[in-house]
């Protein structure tokens, strides 16, 4: 067996991507998570490191449309795929309608579960526009929050689901 | 009435900080980055308790990318650290006491080759007894964790003979409770970046609730003087107590400076569950009797409190238990005893409620046995017993006056859910057994139950407790303000915000609030102890009258007119509103674009009275005010911006104020002035297949004194509250043999989303007694006492159980099902 010493980083490839509408060009070792590459290589901050095992959400980005956590997600998962991260729902004029919904309501306070819960809400609203209690908490049971105690959170996605019925 | 958005009317507002928390651009101290960065990691001690023999770092040191490795060889300064006692090592020399112990620190190029480095670091241990628990720590011949034994800190408190006074009790309530090692779990792990500056200063970037504590701390281990420390602290990514003490300050500061790089450090979560603090779990033996009419005669308790194996605030929550331990009502005779132990668990120390809710779990449980023993209904029993409006504090000690207990008494009294208690209880006298509902599963039961909060705030007698702020005109025009305390996500900037609009008149774009920053800030004491909102608001009502009049008086002299006809608005300085009033006309303030006045002045770069807000002729400019007479003007506007002030006015406009949080004058350390009150009632299933319990309704009292901020107080109270649930049904930071049993969030289950499911309602008690100018009181704390006694006692009014340990054991509520 070799020593831990002698071992070599995985050699790089290279993945096509786009982030946030971007296409990106990854060189990078095929097991590298996204959370990394979103962070350190991308230098997008707003996708946040917590538990990084998929419990917490605080990482979660959208593929495809889809919410998963960047923390379990390797870079050969990437390739093909549209990536957005918390920076890619903004337009540079106004806010995504969820995050006015979370900054109108205070579905916030430190803010660190924010971008992740905004994606899973911005996720939940895609595919159910006008989802039971039941749907949101399922939706929303994969990001953890410790200051609000979810009130200001359930307020700001009816709020998001009410804005959205009035103007579809 | 109910605190809610609608309620809060216009005072419900979008915070300073929120578009950048969501849009993901605020960037956190631990999202910060440098150039030439290098990876810090800490090795820490796999044994609860062992000795060091050796430490072999050679073979890190040689690993190519690795820059610094440091022992305890490499601390320049004091090799120790604690707010209050200084006991815990940086780096250990001879001996670890728990798995979180600190053995050596890496500095590398990479993550991965920190890593390797931290493997190639050999450590010859010797293993020790292992110390698993307060009982062991006491036992005779147990290993001494320090010089001076097992014992951190013992207090006392008595009253009367209670051994007398029981002999006289008709009943007599014995019970023991234990209180779980609960986990602060801020999102955030414990981070931030290092960088050693040009001229040989240090900057810090990394969060804590006090930056001066920290500045002074790191000053004692790296030998540099405390001005050469600049400390930036917030943002923070929550913190309830868990980031006021050091964690990774020592190691990040000691690495930047050993290889002259910045250097990063964001804890893993592992690391964080590891070596970070939790609250200390008590056990709280509690012996309490009542005469015939239900009225106490005498309190006995005892606290038993493991601390882990070094100090920070541990004597602190020990003495805030014991006061808390006695609560918002009266007694013939009280005894109370507490201890604080070493021991080779994990760290315990400062947290939300400081020792407080693991007393009012103990009390809340005593007094509804108590009523259960005298056959009085509960919030009746709590009545009975109620402390009056002029009595003095629990040890005796003169408080400010307060109609706090009986306030929120009434207003759970008064509440849908308790009045539905009620109503289910004379139903069931008649019939109970139809009065669980038609249709609902059998082994689903509903209960309602209460819970009475008494909580200090601020630090108590004894213990340096500053207050104060600094408030100026800056040089382009800003009005700042400059405070010592942190945004830990409670919404600090958006009180402070909403009542600098209140209190002066400012409008939010004429505002920077400066914080976390120790090269700028005065310091006004630590963010901790629900004392940040009080000591804001009274340096604000202290600042004000000078400010302002400085403010006028320059502007007075600049415009030619009698500062009497002038008053501060937005944007700048306006004529006085009374005069508009006294003839009848309508104020323009809302015509006022703040947009047009920044060009405005910015155009002109001077004294503008032109009547910007006028009716757009722009540029009638009349300066200096010579011209116009503004009492014979019939309406409100601008007359000069505070840029144009601050452009025009010879010296520089500044206010500051420093005082200490209000502390009764009372020889006892620790003893509290101020105290907040709140009463909760919660409605709870308990699924008896199951043993779950699930929490359907709630209900909030809390007498804290004005509203300052709707939005925070409202999010406090929720969150604080969610925070209990967990800490009733599922949290449990498990240690065995001194290592932790639970690693990561997957284990440790805080509330989600569908645990928190439910109605809460939040009712502010805002009226203080008339002449109390101590200000609002903090809530940061009170909302996350409540709940967990609460809940025992809806289970048992569900159940007919009555149990004695956090977090609730399903097993102890489920039943065999039988059917009939």
């Amino acid at each position: 067996m070799k020593k831990q010493s002698d071992l070599q980083p995985a050699p790089s490839s290279v993945f096509h991507c786009t982030v946030n509408g971007e296409d990106v060009q990854l060189r990078l070792p095929a097991d590298k998570r996204l959370l990394a590459i979103i962070r350190e290589d991308m230098e997008l901050t707003g996708t946040k490191r917590s538990c990084e095992i998929g419990r917490c959400g605080a990482c979660m980005v959208l593929i495809d449309g889809k919410p998963v956590n960047a923390c379990l997600t390797m870079a050969y998962q990437c390739s093909g795929k549209a990536i957005t991260t918390i920076e890619g729902l903004a337009r540079p004029e106004s806010l995504h309608p969820v995050q006015q919904a979370f900054l109108d309501e205070g579905g916030y306070q430190c803010g660190y579960c924010t971008p992740g819960m905004i994606i899973s809400v911005t996720a939940l609203l895609e595919d159910i526009p006008n989802p039971s209690e039941g749907e949101i908490e399922e939706a929303l049971s994969g990001n953890l929050c410790r200051c609000t105690g979810y009130g200001g959170i359930v307020r700001a996605v009816k709020r998001a689901i009410d804005q959205r019925r009035e103007r579809p | 009435m109910l605190l809610n958005r609608q309620s809060s009317g216009e005072r419900w507002r979008a915070r300073p900080d929120g578009p950048g928390k969501v849009t993901g651009a605020l960037a956190y101290l631990t999202d910060r980055t440098a150039p030439d960065m290098l990876i810090g990691r800490v090795l820490r001690s796999p044994h609860p308790h062992a000795a060091i023999l050796a430490i072999h770092a050679e073979k890190a040191r040689a690993l190519p990318g690795v820059h610094a490795v440091l022992t305890y060889r490499d601390v320049p300064g004091l090799n120790g650290y604690g707010i209050a006692v200084q006991d815990q090592p940086v780096l250990c020399v001879d001996r670890v006491r728990y798995v979180g112990d600190a053995v050596a620190a890496v500095a590398a190029d990479t993550d991965a080759i920190a890593d390797q480095a931290l493997s190639l670091i050999e450590v010859e241990y010797r293993l020790l007894p292992i110390v698993e628990s307060p009982a062991a720590a006491l036992a005779d011949g147990a290993p001494l964790l320090h010089g001076d034994g097992n014992i951190l800190h013992r207090t006392d408190y008595k009253r009367g003979d209670v051994d007398v006074a029981f002999a006289s009790c008709t009943h007599i309530v014995e019970e023991v409770y234990d209180s779980p090692r609960q986990m602060h779990t801020y999102m955030e792990t414990e981070g931030g970046l290092f960088v050693p500056e040009k001229d040989g200063r240090l900057t810090v970037h990394s969060p804590t609730q006090h930056g001066f504590m920290d500045r002074l701390q790191l000053s004692r281990i790296t030998g540099m003087p405390e001005e050469r420390i600049r400390i930036l602290s917030s943002p923070i990514g929550g913190s309830f107590g868990g980031k006021d003490e050091l964690n990774v300050q020592p190691y990040g500061a000691l690495l930047a400076l050993k290889t002259n790089r910045p250097v990063k450090i964001h804890n893993s979560r592992k690391e964080s569950v590891r070596a970070g603090l939790k609250r200390h779990p008590m056990v709280i033996a509690m012996k309490t009797g009542i005469d015939a009419n239900g009225a106490i005669l005498a309190h006995q308790v005892k606290i038993t409190a493991d601390t882990g194996p070094y100090a920070t605030l541990g004597a602190e929550v020990l003495n805030f238990a014991t006061e808390h331990a006695l609560g918002p009502y009266r007694y013939g005779s009280v005894e109370v005893d507490s201890v604080s132990v070493y021991t080779n668990n994990g760290m315990s120390g400062e947290f939300r409620g400081f020792g407080g809710n693991q007393a009012i779990f103990a009390l809340e449980g005593q007094m509804d046995r108590l009523a259960d023993a005298c056959g009085m209904d509960p919030w009746d029993f709590r009545l009975r017993n109620m402390r009056e409006s002029d009595a003095p504090g629990p040890f005796g000690q003169p408080i400010a006056p307060t109609n706090g207990a009986k306030q929120a008494w009434d207003a759970l009294e008064a509440s849908s859910l308790w009045q539905e208690r009620r109503q289910n209880e004379s139903a069931a006298t008649v019939l109970r057994s139809e009065s669980s509902g038609g249709m609902k599963a059998p082994w689903l039961k509903t209960g309602i139950g209460a819970a009475f909060i008494m909580h200090g705030s601020g630090l108590g007698v004894g213990i340096p407790d500053p207050g104060g702020g600094r408030i100026k005109l800056a040089p382009d025009g800003k009005i700042e303000v400059q405070f010592g305390y942190e945004e830990c996500g409670q919404g600090l900037l958006a009180s402070l915000e909403l009542m600098l609009i209140e209190q002066f008149g400012f409008a939010p774009e004429d505002l920077r609030l400066v914080i976390g920053d120790t090269d700028v800030v005065p310091n006004s004491g630590s963010t901790t102890a629900s004392r940040a909102t009080t000591m804001m608001w009274k340096s604000l009502q202290r600042l004000r009258p000078g400010f302002q009049k400085e403010l006028l008086a320059a502007a007075a002299a600049l415009l030619g007119l009698p500062e009497e006809l002038l008053r501060l608005g937005r944007g700048g300085i306006w004529n006085s509103r009374a005069i508009g009033e006294n003839r009848g006309n309508r104020g323009r303030e809302a015509d006022v674009e703040y947009a047009d006045l920044a060009a405005a002045a910015g155009d002109m770069a001077g004294i503008d009275i032109s009547g910007i807000a006028d009716t757009g002729s722009g540029n009638a400019a009349c300066k200096h005010g010579a011209d116009v007479d503004v009492t014979e003007d019939t309406e409100e506007r601008l007359l000069l911006t505070y840029r144009a002030l601050a452009g025009k006015t010879p010296r520089p406009i500044v206010a500051e104020t420093s005082f200490a949080f209000p502390a009764s004058p009372f020889p006892r350390t620790g003893a509290h002035y101020l105290y907040t009150f709140a009463a909760v009632a919660v409605k709870a299933e308990v699924n008896t297949l199951t043993g779950r319990v699930r929490v359907l309704e709630q209900y909030h009292a809390v007498a804290a004194g004005p509203v300052v901020n709707p939005q925070g107080y409202l999010g406090q109270i929720e969150g604080g509250s969610i925070m209990a649930l967990g800490y009733a049904l599922t949290e449990e930071a498990l240690m065995q043999q001194g290592q932790y049993a639970t690693s990561n969030l997957d284990t440790y289950l805080i509330p989600t989303i569908a645990d928190a499911a439910g109605e809460m309602a939040i009712e502010p008690i805002e009226e203080l007694p008339e002449g109390d100018n101590y200000g609002p009181r903090g809530i940061g704390e009170i909302g996350s006492v409540g709940l967990a006694p609460a809940i025992l006692a809806a289970v048992h009014d569900a159940t007919g159980k009555r149990l004695n340990r956090l977090p609730i054991d399903p097993l102890q509520l489920a039943e065999r099902p039988a059917f009939t």
